[in-house]
């Protein structure tokens, strides 16, 4: 009784460790990327001759048809059937303060278009919506706050391959404190983020003091 | 110096092949480029001495090398050279600068000599929904005007010489003509201007051998991010608890933790309530 009590709190410190490393105030992801290894291993001895095998540069032909940029196609429609969301997808730029541009139709969820896209190699696709309005009342991504770990989540691009993702983690955090370069970051893994509003309400500026920031990472089932 | 360069051009490699890393980074390595602009001539490429590129093909591009900031001498020979004593073109100093983006392109010049310029590329970071294009004039040619969709864009532009747009991502369909003509000696060719990203385009070749080409490189990575996302105006949706993050949690067990959060909330559930 006494071991299983204590493997429990174990679990509950490692959990709240998560929990605060998951929280604002975590060190913007840039940081890490800044390490040089040209110096780390710039004292290694590699003397060899002059004509000995050269390193590998990467090597590519410059030609115009060479080098066409590869469009993965927009996100069209998101799925959570265990929160019952089901909404289209459509894909903004900003708005006039800089911000994401998001729909006030509540049946459209926005893709930022000029991030990643399920199809990508790399990178965040960013899918956010309201999680309320003043004319339709609380909203489909309302429900986004009582997703659970391992929940299932559907993305259908336009070319109609459905991408299978499974939530991670949820984050609710003061809107000056959210970390958007990770959000919108277009390196790294596959991976989706969707984002509404939450927390606390202010009622003067009609705005949410929070946003809520879910992270579900793919689970190869596209299909 | 060799040494330490050898080394850092074999680590440089493998992060070059990854990461392009913080687009104003004013510390870390230099990183460079070489692009290889001179018609009908197989090259190696010696950088201090040390064979770096064997057997580089016209039109073809390498890199990006990183390099630890200082001074380097490149020099560029025929490929059956058996070292960089009797370079075709240079050797050439370059100065490079910590943080720092640059191309170095062997070409010709305006009457058709072998030549090499180096290039510091413009990595700043560009507006949302836009692209930085680049043209660089490495031809041997008289002074050109790029037209993109048959007007003018950049006009009087002369070998080794460069001019910057920035642009609202999308194609476009450029061309290249002598100065005050619309008649293409290049194109009209589409070149993708990526967002977040700037396109370099080089016109190489020689006008009098009817060789007249386009190149491109490509440095993305230079993408600004939204400053927020402003999605909710009534309030239904508040919560009343104080402190705004008690909803945050990560999974790392997936059921396992998926449990643990539900105690987790509904640990805090009566606290949160008798604190009302």
């Amino acid at each position: 009784m006494k071991a299983a009590t204590k493997v429990v709190g174990t679990l509950i410190a490692a959990f709240a460790m998560l929990v605060a490393l998951s929280a604002c105030g975590v060190p913007d992801g840039r940081a890490a990327d800044i390490a040089s290894p040209a110096e780390e291993t710039g004292t290694r001895s590699m003397h060899q001759a002059p004509t000995a095998t050269p390193p590998a540069v990467p090597r590519r032909s410059a030609a115009l048809e060479d080098n066409r940029a590869l469009t993965a196609p927009p996100p069209s429609r998101i799925e959570i059937p265990d929160l019952g969301i089901d909404v289209r997808v459509q894909p903004v730029g900003l708005d006039a303060q800089g911000r994401m541009g998001l729909f006030d139709d509540p049946s459209i969820a926005a893709w930022y278009q000029w991030g990643s896209a399920p199809a990508s190699a790399t990178g965040s696709t960013v899918i956010a919506a309201h999680v309320d309005s003043l004319e339709y009342d609380l909203l489909p991504f309302a429900r986004l706050k009582d997703a659970i770990a391992a929940m299932p989540v559907f993305v259908t691009d336009a070319a109609g391959t459905v991408h299978a993702y499974a939530v991670e983690r949820l984050e609710i955090t003061g809107k000056a404190d959210v970390d958007w370069p990770a959000a919108f970051d277009r390196s790294g893994p596959p991976r989706l983020t969707l984002v509404t509003c939450g927390g606390e309400f202010d009622d003067e500026n009609r705005r949410y003091l929070s946003n809520l920031v879910l992270t579900a990472t793919p689970t190869g089932g596209s299909e | 110096m060799k040494k330490i360069l050898a080394a850092a051009i074999g680590a440089g490699t493998l992060v070059a092949l990854g990461a392009v890393g913080p687009a104003n980074a004013a510390e870390g390595p230099a990183q460079l480029s070489v692009l290889h602009g001179v018609p009908g001539l197989t090259v190696d490429v010696y950088v201090d001495d040390a064979l770096t590129l064997d057997d580089f093909e016209p039109g073809d591009l390498a890199g990006p090398l990183e390099l630890p900031a200082g001074a380097y001498s490149v020099a560029i020979t025929a490929s059956d050279a058996a070292d960089a004593s009797s370079p075709a073109i240079g050797p050439v100093d370059l100065s490079l600068e910590a943080g720092k983006n640059y191309t170095t392109v062997a070409h010709l010049t305006e009457s058709g000599d072998p030549t090499a310029t180096l290039f510091t590329n413009d990595i700043a970071q560009t507006a949302a929904g836009e692209g930085r294009l680049t043209v660089r004039h490495v031809a041997a040619a008289p002074a050109v005007d790029v037209l993109a969709g048959g007007a003018p864009v950049i006009t009087n532009l002369t070998n080794p010489n460069e001019q910057v747009l920035n642009l609202p991502a999308g194609v476009v369909s450029a061309s290249v003509a002598a100065a005050g003509t619309t008649e293409p000696l290049i194109g009209p060719a589409d070149v993708d201007v990526a967002e977040g990203a700037s396109t370099i385009v080089y016109a190489w070749g020689s006008l009098e051998d009817d060789n007249l080409d386009l190149a491109v490189q490509t440095i993305t990575g230079l993408h600004s991010t939204p400053n927020g996302v402003p999605a909710g105006v009534a309030g239904l949706a508040a919560t009343n608890a104080p402190g705004s993050d008690g909803g945050t949690w990560v999974a790392i067990g997936g059921a396992v933790l998926a449990g643990l959060a539900l105690a987790f909330t509904a640990l805090r559930r009566p606290a949160a309530e008798s604190r009302r």
